[in-house]
């Protein structure tokens, strides 16, 4: 039970990771792969704030990691977007890197070895289906949130802004500025999600937002759908769930470990090729 | 007569290429200026400088006697500058109608906090700016096409799409590059009656094209450019019959 409730938190939390990366390269067309990176700094920020400022209230620590990484997204994207938009992503690739060396090489952050010791805030036989309540309140928030955001007029402007920038922009639009906006809200839905990581596993470790992380949620994006409101959902669960469900298949284990690899890869090459707009994305090529 | 725009010694070059060499230009409200010249003459780049797509090298270009030389494209859009495009650029994955709806100078849509905390005047606003594309269509004979993806119309109709979009911005200057090139028939007629009456609307216009019948029908002035240099200003009938506009447009 406490197995599969650490699984469906998991899971909650890469909805939103998941959702809000669909937001910014799915719908806002931004090219940056450092997603994981913010929900670092929502982690990080979280965790060392209920260690060293235990007077604050959980959810004012989660607020002010999800801040955090609003603020990191606004730098990011504010310097690297006047240059260009392909400069986002190396300028995003770079930061991700460069801001994980730090984390290793700083004393405070717990250096290589993670931080370890966040307090566990809620307690007692609860705490696992308090945690799911609040993780997948906050992932269902996020994707509704999101859904509204790419509807009705705002989302017509994303429309046109991906089909035609200077086009838009010579209509009196403002890009520059909507694309800080989407990036920005994207970048700290995922801060927010380190937030309640952080408190619900106690323990985060750098190695874990690696070029991996990001490669892990771009798959789940791709694989459920890029810029489909739920497709993220779908790509995220079943990520998350399949490698689970293979080891209730109590395989030797030498054979288990490759397995996981091998239907990843095997997964999205299906895809790639037939059905490259994704579980939700209907047939064709994505936009 | 009002200016509406003046252009001042307007220079800007591209590596060894002078795309506009000390360029001067006035249009004035309710005017349909021609402006023709070869391909690769600087038309569209004259275009480009005037709406800031393109920052000059040197020069100044004043809208309503005011300068604007620091303001970047969207709010040269927003001050009223409205253009069209010689590919058209529209909003390939969009409706017609949706297409319109991106384009008035101001734009609901654009702020996450007005849709959050403003959504009745927004609606409203909405309601209205939908109200205006519909009479924009109707004007063109186009409103049952609202619904259609704008890749689905023939060529003669997306052409009058990209004009009937710019002019949801409802500013003084209208600036036209080669609206009627691949346009015949009744979409002709259509551009041709719109843009004249736009101009007696009282908005300046200035229009790039190769068709000369339209550039005579349309316009009571017209230049002549090549190689980024206005080489004659005068008259439509000036012009055609001058003989360095045959000489280097015509190759006689
Ligand atoms: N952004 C640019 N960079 C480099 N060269 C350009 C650019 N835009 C236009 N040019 C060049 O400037 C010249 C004028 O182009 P353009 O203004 O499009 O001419 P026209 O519209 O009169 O046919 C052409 O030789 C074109 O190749
Ligand atoms: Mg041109």
């Amino acid at each position: 039970m406490e197995y599969l409730i650490t699984l469906a938190v998991l899971i909650a939390l890469n909805v939103i990771l998941a959702a809000s990366y669909n937001l910014v390269i799915g719908y806002g067309g931004l090219s940056t792969v450092a997603h994981p990176i913010f929900f670092a700094i929502g982690a990080y920020t979280t965790g060392l704030l209920s260690i060293h400022v235990p007077e604050l209230p959980a959810l004012a620590n989660v607020v002010l990691g999800m801040a955090a990484a609003v603020v990191a997204s606004v730098l990011l994207a504010g310097s690297s977007l006047r240059v260009s938009g392909d400069y986002l992503l190396i300028a995003s690739l770079g930061f991700q890197l460069g801001l994980l060396q730090l984390i290793r090489n700083l004393e405070f952050t717990g250096g290589p070895g993670g931080l370890s010791a966040i307090p566990g805030t809620i307690v007692g036989p609860m705490r696992g289906p308090l945690f799911l309540l609040i993780c997948g309140g906050a992932a269902l928030a996020c994707v509704l949130i999101i859904r509204a955001i790419v509807k009705g007029p705002y989302g017509r402007a994303i429309g046109a802004m991906r089909d035609e920038e200077l086009a838009f922009t010579a209509l009196g639009r403002n890009a520059m500025s909507m694309k800080i906006v989407i990036f920005a809200i994207g970048c700290g839905m995922a801060g927010g999600a380190g937030g309640l990581y952080a408190y619900y596993f106690q323990y985060i470790s750098p190695d874990q937002f690696e070029v991996l992380a990001s490669a892990a949620v771009l798959t789940m994006v791709v694989l459920g759908g890029m810029g489909t409101p739920f497709g993220p959902v779908v790509g995220a669960a079943l990520l998350l769930a399949i490698p689970q469900a293979i080891t209730f298949l109590h395989l030797p284990q030498n054979i288990m470990a490759p397995m996981q690899g091998i239907i990843f890869t095997l997964l999205v090459l299906v895809f790639l090729f037939l059905r490259p707009a994704g579980i939700l994305g209907g047939k064709g090529h994505p936009r | 007569m009002t200016e509406i725009l003046r252009v001042e010694g307007l220079q800007k070059r591209f590596g060894g290429i002078v795309v506009s060499d000390n360029v001067h230009l006035s249009i004035a409200s309710g005017e349909i200026l021609g402006l023709i010249g070869p391909n690769g003459a600087g038309k569209t780049s004259l275009f480009n400088l005037i709406s800031g797509v393109l920052r000059p090298d040197a020069g100044s270009i004043f809208l309503r006697g005011q300068k604007i030389d620091g303001a970047p494209l969207y709010k040269r859009a927003r001050m009223g500058i409205a253009r069209t495009w010689q590919n058209m650029l529209l909003f390939r994955s969009m409706s017609v109608l949706d297409n319109l709806m991106v384009g008035p100078r101001e734009y609901v849509g654009e702020s996450i906090v007005r849709l959050a905390f403003g959504r009745a005047g927004v609606r409203a606003t909405e309601a209205a700016m939908q109200e205006r594309a519909m009479g924009i269509l109707a004007r063109m004979g186009l409103e049952q096409t609202a619904g259609s993806l704008v890749v689905d119309l023939p060529y003669g109709q997306q052409k009058l799409i990209g004009l009937a979009r710019t002019l949801m911005n409802d500013g003084d200057l209208l600036l036209l590059d080669e609206p009627m090139a691949g346009v015949e028939g009744a979409a002709y007629e259509t551009m041709q009656r719109v843009v004249r009456q736009e101009s007696e609307a009282g908005r300046a216009v200035c229009v790039v094209e190769h068709n000369v019948s339209f550039i005579r029908d349309l316009c009571s002035r017209a230049v002549f450019m090549a190689q980024g240099k206005i080489l004659q200003d005068g008259t439509v009938e000036e012009l055609i019959s001058s003989s360095v506009l045959t000489e280097l447009y015509f190759g006689v």
